[in-house]
């Protein structure tokens, strides 16, 4: 008891702290926020993007190490103007969101890249948890701020459209994210 | 062989465009019939754009043969009826325009239908129209009946060849075979 309670002072010491001394917490506008993809299929690219996810962000570029961006998207909401493939994206050989309705990045830290600020974390889709790291972009704008975010998540390492779908030469290995968001501090 | 047609017969850059592209477009036509039988989403994805190559390259062959046939001499017409010699030229013209119709409605369909176009893993050509899966429909019934026209114009162009050289024996399909001897010549330069 005392030391379970000895290793949660300190946790709970940081809870206390983004308040006064932490990073800002944001709230996503949804109708001018989006979250974008972008791959290729036979030699041509195209663009996809989800309806349903929700973002909780805290962030203050001079705060980096108190900063997390906790994301998760629904699946099933994927739309890449094209019937066809966005049928076939939701099933089994895909997101296989049956299974595995959402998919969930969380940040494990940030670092500094040069000028730019590297969110690094983990992703979860499809059941397949693997660390990605994204390029952010914060421009603070009144009460509230822009945020985009960008980054490759290479298909294959979550089994998106694995099996006879895992043809490269056909649909391209790289999927590019791109998300903006508009936030209003909370 | 003469590369060149003679007065008298088609030369070996004309019987290469004839016989190459009567094999390309009756095996492609075929196969494009048959793509349905794949049997899964991934096979039907690489045929169609093997079917699609293979098209454009029809395309391709039948630009090179109109140049190479605005730029040759024509053999020609055998003896025959008046009549027999307009249809004939008629049944070619048609042919031509069949010829070039096919792959371009099936460019049309696949720009219509918003696909990709590959030409066989190498580079991408772009779309000729705005996406419209209502037109995308229709045109791809055009396509196909374009092929079932093309058939039926052949009936008639293999028909008359086959007429002549059976029934007429005469020359007006040897001058297209490959290695066609003419008759009543000893060597017309051929082979």
């Amino acid at each position: 008891m005392t030391s379970i309670a000895r290793s949660l002072l300190p946790l709970l010491f940081a809870a206390s702290l983004p308040g006064v001394a932490g990073a800002a917490d944001y709230a996503v506008q949804p109708a001018s926020s989006k979250l974008g993809f972008s791959s290729n299929f036979q030699g041509q690219s195209f663009d996809g993007s989800f309806g349903k996810w929700t973002a909780t962000i805290t962030y203050d570029p001079a705060k980096l190490n108190t900063s997390k961006f906790d994301v998760e998207v629904d699946l099933a909401s994927v739309k890449t103007g094209d019937n066809d493939r966005d049928s076939a994206l939701p099933g089994s050989d895909f997101f296989n969101v049956a299974k595995f309705p959402k998919a969930h990045f969380v940040t494990t830290g940030f670092h500094q890249n040069g000028n730019q600020v590297v969110a690094d974390g983990n992703l979860t889709l499809r059941g397949v948890t693997k660390p990605v790291s994204l390029n952010v972009t914060f421009k603070p704008q009144g009460n509230g701020a822009t945020l985009d975010v960008s980054g490759t998540v290479k298909r294959l390492d979550f089994g998106v459209g694995g099996g006879e779908y895992a043809d490269t030469s056909v649909i391209g290995p790289d999927v590019k994210v791109n998300a903006h968001l508009t936030l209003t501090a909370k | 062989m003469n590369l060149r047609s003679t007065e008298r017969q088609w030369g070996a850059v004309a019987k290469f465009f004839h016989w190459l592209m009567a094999l390309v477009i009756l095996g492609n036509g075929i196969f494009g019939l048959c793509m349905d039988l794949a049997s899964s989403p991934m096979q039907k994805i690489g045929w169609f754009a093997l079917h699609k190559s293979i098209g454009l390259t029809v395309l391709a062959l039948f630009l090179l043969r109109l140049m190479w046939r605005l730029a040759d001499r024509r053999p020609r017409d055998e003896p025959g009826p008046r009549w027999q010699h307009l249809a004939a030229h008629a049944v070619h013209g048609v042919l031509y325009v069949l010829i070039l119709a096919m792959p371009l409605s099936g460019w049309w369909f696949n720009s219509l239908r918003g696909f990709p176009l590959q030409y066989f893993k190498q580079f991408n050509l772009p779309a000729i129209a705005e996406k419209n899966e209502e037109l995308a429909r229709t045109v791809l019934a055009l396509h196909e009946y374009l092929f079932y026209i093309l058939l039926l114009v052949l009936v008639a162009h293999v028909g008359a060849a086959l007429k002549h050289h059976i029934f007429d024996n005469d020359n007006v399909l040897r001058r297209m075979l490959p290695f066609g001897k003419l008759r009543g010549t000893p060597s017309q330069g051929d082979s």
